[in-house]
């Protein structure tokens, strides 16, 4: 099941990169004459309400959602391990300032945050500019909860008897960190990348169906399902459904592909 | 004794913290903000320079003038809607509330029910339809929930409910399936104890004090889901409000209500806590 939901997202990532070449059109592209258009030989879902191109925005949409989500998941976990690793090794006060900024962001009510950043963006934002700016939003607020798992992971390392060994050999902290101590953070850290990923997929999805996420023409799968909020509309046109139906895909791989701490060992 | 008011002075000190931290950054937001201190009205040469000074002092008012008036309860007034915050979020608290309330106590029941009902039966059927139903629910978003709630005219309530039912269900599963695995229960079960009996005070009793630290972190989530899922099934609470005011740049009523929301999470997180370590001694 694993294996099988790895080459799923395997073959949906290597699609998405593909859309330059895969795609037959630009993003962007509209046939004014052809707007709300069925599926045909020349548009494989249609077209949107401007006369875009449905398939080419499915495809370059995936590749902002697919890329980005796992960068900022990327970003957050490093900033986890960073402030995990230093404050459990130094210990002390900045360990308890550290705690206390974990439970700190914890409490922050992320939806609220997100929504006051994006609308102190100016108007003129570029799509570019505003995709970045959500997504390096989430990497920077995504910390903290795999940090307090990673500090309680250092924590239990750090009672270990090679860190002893190390310790009693005189291996001074930053070594004992970097040569020590991390490597062997690889399971927990790469089980929280493949939890964190898809909480950010989601998240650029709410942002984006509310209208505050990545800004028109550049597409990704959360501004794509906007086009659900006429759902009566649904039943004639289901092709619409397909971002939907391929971020469930996505998302449910993503859950399915997650490695056991045994499967990292 | 000396547990409980250590923790209740910790969650108490984190509140505060938390509110204060949502404070400054509100306030660097609003300070950041392009426009901010601006006033077209600055630049109308007939009005005379101890009115234009007025205008610019209301357009940017000082910071630490802000943080004490929102201490006092004066959280400042709408752009967009042209209201006091304070009369804005009280005519809305109620829905929110009632939406809140509704969403919690339905996906609670539901995940209780389904989860007794699983361990009772102990059917791999249902098993397996739990865990599908919960999985696929957790990868839609919320948003689109709500727009699945608005056009089956389910209301906000369960829209609410069905976002956070696979959250709650997934771990509320976990710790009643250790409880139900304790060699206690299977004494219990060989007596012949009760389904009723058996599930309330032989599961769920010794499980309370993590289902109430559950219960804590499902309110924060609640306060999260409850913006998109207002914003989408048309109902004029707190969280559509934030929706309107980040679509027209309000800050003015963007940051009161982040402090706001801030605020009930912690405080939530502080009664479940407080609750935990009284139902650890009564346990």
């Amino acid at each position: 099941m694993r294996r099988v939901a790895r080459i799923a997202l395997l073959a949906i990532f290597g699609l998405m990169l593909a859309a330059e070449w895969i795609a037959p059109y630009p993003y962007d592209r509209q046939f004014r004459d052809q707007a709300h258009a069925a599926p045909s030989r020349g548009h494989l879902l249609g077209t949107d309400a401007i006369g875009r191109d449905r398939f080419a925005r499915l495809l370059y949409g995936g590749r902002i959602s697919l890329v980005l989500a796992p960068a900022a998941a990327l970003v957050s976990v490093a900033l986890a391990l960073a402030i995990a690793v230093s404050a459990t090794l130094a210990g002390g006060l900045w360990e308890r300032a550290a705690m206390i900024a974990v439970d700190l962001v914890l409490a922050l009510p992320w939806i609220f945050l997100l929504l006051a950043v994006r609308a102190i963006l100016p108007l003129n934002t570029s799509p570019a500019v505003s995709a970045g700016v959500i997504f390096a939003l989430l990497g920077s607020l995504g910390w903290a909860a795999p940090a307090r798992i990673l500090a309680a992971a250092v924590k239990s390392q750090l009672r270990s008897d090679y860190v002893l060994a190390a310790r009693a050999a005189g291996c001074a902290l930053p070594r004992l960190a970097l040569v020590h101590v991390i490597p062997n953070l690889a399971p927990v850290t790469v089980a929280q990348f493949w939890v964190t990923a898809p909480v950010f997929l989601l998240s650029e999805a709410n942002l984006s169906l509310l209208g505050l996420g990545i800004a028109e023409p550049m597409p990704s799968w959360g501004n794509l399902l906007r086009d659900l909020q006429n759902l009566p509309s649904l039943a004639r046109q289901p092709w619409v459904a397909a971002p939907l139906v391929l971020l469930i895909v996505t998302l449910s791989c993503c859950h399915a592909a997650q490695p056991s701490v045994e499967d990292l060992r | 004794m000396r547990d409980f008011a250590n923790i209740a002075a910790r969650r108490l000190l984190l509140l505060l913290l938390t509110v204060a931290a949502v404070a400054v950054l509100s306030t660097l937001l609003v300070r950041l903000a392009p426009g901010f201190g601006m006033d077209e009205r600055q630049l109308d040469l007939r009005l005379t320079g101890r009115s234009v000074a007025a205008i610019r002092a209301r357009a940017a008012p000082d910071t630490w003038r802000c943080l004490t008036g929102w201490l006092r309860g004066d959280w400042g007034s709408s752009i967009s809607l042209r209201q006091p915050v304070r009369e804005l979020v009280s005519e809305r608290a109620g829905i929110t509330l009632r939406t809140l309330a509704a969403g919690l106590a339905i996906a609670w029941a539901a995940s209780a029910l389904l989860c007794l009902a699983g361990l009772w039966v102990h059917r791999t059927a249902l098993d397996c339809a739990l865990t599908l139903a919960a999985g696929g629910l957790l990868c839609l978003p919320a948003a689109v929930v709500a727009v699945l709630a608005m056009y089956f005219e389910a209301g906000p309530a369960w829209a609410l409910a069905l976002v956070l039912f696979p959250r709650v269900m997934r771990y509320a599963r976990g710790i009643l399936t250790a409880g139900w695995r304790r060699p206690h229960v299977l004494a219990a079960r060989s007596r012949g104890v009760g389904p009723g009996a058996l599930a309330l005070r032989h599961v769920c009793l010794p499980a309370a004090p993590e289902l109430l630290a559950l219960a804590g972190i499902s309110v924060s989530l609640a306060a999260g889901a409850v913006v998109p899922v207002e914003a989408l099934c048309d109902s004029a609470g707190i969280g559509q409000l934030v929706w309107q005011a980040a679509l027209a740049r309000d800050l003015p009523v963007l940051v009161p209500l982040t402090m706001l929301a801030a605020a009930v999470t912690c405080a939530a997180n502080l009664c479940a806590d407080a609750g935990r370590v009284l139902v650890c001694r009564w346990v």
